[in-house]
C-alpha cells in the first residue's frame, strides 16, 4: 500500500449515517460512515480489503483503531461496531447520523484472501471481535466471491443471546444452503436453539475437517488461546490457522513504535497473522 | 579531496551562509549544549569532545510539533505548513548524524512517508565534526560506526591545528565548501592518521557478534527482573536517545491543535490498553523491548543495530544503569542458559 503523497495523518472526513445499538446492553454500537468526497471512496474502496481496519478520530477524543465489519459490495459506507469502553468510545456512542468524523484507512493488511483461494473457510469468532469476521463472510457471500471458495462454515460465540451482534442478518444465515452457521452463548437461555457453551469446546463439538481448510480465530484473548490448540488438535497446521491481533496504537503505519511486537509493526505487517509467524514473534502481547 | 576552513573565520563563514539558511550549531545553553540557530550573539561549542545533550533528532523530529490543525466550524482537520526553509546543520557528531539516516528507514519508509520529517530533512545540508578524541562513554566502534563515519552527513570536518578540514561527501556539501582553498596531500595524510589514532583509542565495548541471538534466547529469563530493578522508568535514556523514534499523538483542544510529542516505551502508559490489559506491565518488559527493539528488532527489520553508539544513555541515567554494561552480561547470560 502506498499513501499516494497525501499526509497519512489527516484523517478523511466523513460522516455517521446511520447508528444503532448491536447489543441489548447498549455496550455496543454500530456507526456507518460515508464518505464527504467521492474520490475518497473511490480510494478507500480500491484499496480494502477485509481484515483491514481504520483509525476512527474525534477531535479532543483523540484516535482509535476499530475493524472495518463491512464488504465493499454493501455499499457506499464503511461500518464500524464500538465497544464503549474508554473516552473515545464514549464519545462515540453519542454520535448522530450527520454528525462529522474523521478516519484514516484502510490501514493493515487484511486477510490474505488470494492465498485462501478455492479452500474451504473456518471462521471462528467471539464477542465484538467478530466485527472483521463479519466482513469477512459478507465478503464471501457475494455471488461473485462465493465461487472463489470451498465451504464457508461460521462458528460464532458471546456471552449471551443479547451480546450477539448483527443478529437480523446472522439469523438469515441458517437458512443459507452455501454455508454452515454454528452460534454459541455461554449459558443457557430460554428459546436458544442453537449451542451452549464457549467457542472452543464448540469448536471441538463441530470439528471442521483440516482439509484444504483455513482457519481465521477471532476473539477475546482468552478465546483465541484456548481455540489455537483445539484447531491444531483438529489437524490444521499453523500455517492454515489466522488470527487478527490488537495491540495500542496511534500512528497505524509504523511509524510510532507503539505496536511493535519483535520484528512486527501490529498496525502495518497485521493486524492479521498466521500462528506460524505468531510463534515465530517474542511472547510479548 | 579536502579543503581548509580556517578556524578563525568560522563565525564569517557562518554569518555568511545565514544570509540564505537558517544555519543551527551546537551552543552552550546554562550548562548544558544544544543545537540552536546561529546569530551574531551565539556561543559556538565545537571544541567540547561531548555531544550536545539534547540529541539532534529534534532538530527534523522536534519534541513536540503540530501536526495539524482543527476547524471546529466546518468540524474538520486542517494541514499546517511544514517548515521547510533550507537549513544549515554545523557540527554534528557522526553518531547523530547516523542517527538520522536511521530514523530514515523509519520516517521515509517506501509504504508510509512521515511528511513532517520528510520536509525537514530534505532541505538540510548536514556538515558533520569528527571527534578526535571520542570520550569514555561512547562506543560508536563497537556497533559499527566511528567517530570520523560519513554515514547521514553532507560534509565532514576534521578539527587540526587553525583549521578545520572538511571532506566533502555530496554535491550538497560540495555547494557549501568548493570555494574555499584545498588542502596539500601531506595534510590530507595527517588528517587521515588523526582520524585512525581516534578509531584506534577505542576498545569494544561488549561483543555485537552472536548478541542478537542471545537476547533472543534469554527473552524469557530472570536477567531482565536483575537488570530492571535499579530502572526509575524515567525514559531519559529513550527521550536523549538519537535513534529513539516513538510518539504519542494527542489533542490540545483550546489550540485546536493536533500534536505529537516524543513518548517512551519506558512508562507503563505507553502500552496500556482500554481494556486495563498491558503487555509490559513491569519496568522488566520495558527495560526488556528497550534494548530487545535496538539490539534484536532493528537487525531483523534492517539488518542494522538501531544504536549508534553515542553514550547519551550511559552518561545521564540518573540510576547510572549502563547499557553496555548490560549487554556485556546479557552475553553471559547465554552461556547459562545453555549450561542449565
Amino acid at each position: 500500500m502506498h499513501d499516494n503523497g497525501h499526509n497519512p495523518y489527516k484523517p478523511i472526513p466523513m460522516h455517521v449515517v446511520r447508528a444503532y445499538y448491536e447489543s441489548n446492553d447498549h455496550s455496543l454500537k454500530t456507526l456507518e460512515l460515508t464518505f464527504d468526497h467521492h474520490a475518497d471512496q473511490v480510494e478507500f474502496f480500491e484499496k480494502f480489503n477485509p481484515g483491514q481496519f481504520c483509525q476512527l478520530s474525534i477531535f479532543g477524543k483523540g484516535e482509535a483503531p476499530f475493524g472495518v465489519a463491512s464488504a465493499a459490495w454493501e455499499g457506499d459506507f464503511v461500518r464500524f461496531t464500538i465497544q464503549k469502553l474508554g473516552s473515545f468510545t464514549q464519545y462515540a456512542h453519542t454520535l448522530q447520523p450527520g454528525d462529522p468524523i474523521g478516519m484514516r484507512g484502510p490501514l493493515g493488511n487484511g486477510f490474505p484472501l488470494l492465498d485462501w483461494l478455492g479452500k474451504t473457510l473456518v471462521i471462528i469468532g467471539g464477542g465484538c471481535a467478530f466485527s472483521t469476521l463479519y466482513a469477512l463472510t459478507k465478503h464471501v457471500h457475494h455471488p461473485q466471491n462465493r465461487q472463489d471458495f470451498e465451504e464457508l462454515i461460521v462458528i460464532y460465540g458471546a456471552r449471551t443471546s443479547g451480546l450477539c451482534m448483527y443478529k437480523h442478518d446472522i439469523q438469515s444465515w441458517h437458512q443459507r444452503d452455501d454455508m454452515q452457521i454454528h452460534q454459541a452463548i455461554d449459558v443457557p437461555e430460554e428459546d436458544w436453539d442453537h449451542h451452549v457453551g464457549y467457542v472452543p469446546d464448540v469448536v471441538k463439538e463441530v470439528a471442521p475437517s483440516p482439509d484444504n481448510a483455513v482457519a481465521v480465530v477471532c476473539g477475546p484473548p482468552i478465546m483465541t488461546k484456548f481455540t489455537l490448540p483445539v484447531l491444531v488438535e483438529l489437524g490444521f497446521p499453523p500455517e492454515n490457522i489466522f488470527t487478527s491481533l490488537e495491540k495500542r496504537m496511534k500512528c497505524g503505519i509504523g511509524k510510532c513504535g507503539r505496536c511493535n511486537i519483535g520484528s512486527k509493526y501490529i498496525c502495518k505487517d497485521g493486524p492479521v497473522f498466521s500462528l506460524k509467524e505468531l510463534q515465530e514473534l517474542p511472547d510479548d502481547i | 579531496m579536502m579543503y581548509l576552513l580556517e578556524k578563525k573565520k568560522i563565525n564569517t563563514e557562518l554569518s555568511a551562509w545565514a544570509k540564505d539558511y537558517e544555519v543551527i550549531t551546537p551552543q552552550k545553553v546554562e550548562n548544558y549544549t544544544q543545537f540552536l540557530p546561529f546569530d551574531e550573539s551565539s556561543t559556538l561549542e565545537l571544541t567540547n569532545p561531548h555531544n550536545t545533550r539534547y540529541p539532534p533528532k529534534a532538530l527534523f523530529f522536534p519534541q513536540t510539533e503540530t501536526m495539524l490543525t482543527y476547524n471546529s466550524r466546518l468540524g474538520r482537520f486542517e494541514e499546517t505548513q511544514v517548515r521547510d526553509e533550507p537549513r544549515i546543520i554545523f557540527g554534528i557528531r557522526p553518531c547523530d548524524a547516523s542517527a538520522f539516516a536511521l530514523m530514515d528507514t523509519v520516517f521515509l519508509s517506501e509504504d508510509y512517508t512521515d511528511p513532517y520529517w520528510k520536509t525537514k530533512r530534505e532541505s538540510a545540508i548536514v556538515v558533520g565534526l569528527g571527534c578526535n578524541n571520542p570520550p569514555q562513554t561512547c562506543f560508536c566502534t563497537t556497533v559499527g560506526g566511528g567517530p570520523f563515519n560519513h554515514e547521514g552527513l553532507d560534509a565532514l570536518l576534521t578539527d587540526h591545528g587553525e583549521f578545520f578540514f572538511v571532506q566533502v561527501l555530496t554535491e550538497k556539501g560540495r555547494a557549501l565548501f568548493e570555494d574555499l582553498p584545498l588542502a596539500s596531500e601531506e595534510q590530507v595524510n595527517e588528517i587521515k592518521k588523526i582520524q585512525k589514532k581516534a578509531s584506534d583509542k577505542m576498545a569494544p565495548a561488549f561483543e555485537t557478534k552472536g548478541l542478537k541471538q542471545k537476547l533472543d534466547i534469554i527473552f524469557e529469563s530472570s536477567y531482565w527482573e536483575k537488570i530492571a530493578e535499579s530502572c526509575l522508568g524515567c525514559g531519559i535514556c529513550t527521550f536523549l536517545c538519537p535513534t529513539c523514534f516513538c510518539f504519542d499523538i494527542v489533542d490540545e483542544v483550546q489550540r485546536k491543535k493536533r500534536i505529537r510529542n516524543w513518548d517512551t516505551c519506558m512508562f507503563r502508559i505507553y502500552s496500556q490498553e482500554a481494556s486495563g490489559h498491558n503487555p509490559r506491565p513491569s519496568n522488566r518488559e520495558r527495560t526488556r523491548q528497550r534494548l530487545m527493539h535496538k539490539y534484536s528488532y532493528w537487525l531483523d527489520q534492517i539488518g542494522e543495530i538501531g544504536c549508534t553508539g553515542c553514550g547519551r544513555c550511559v552518561r545521564y541515567c540518573p540510576v547510572g544503569l549502563d547499557i553496555r554494561a548490560m549487554l556485556r552480561i546479557a552475553s553471559q547470560q547465554e552461556s547459562e542458559v545453555i549450561h542449565a
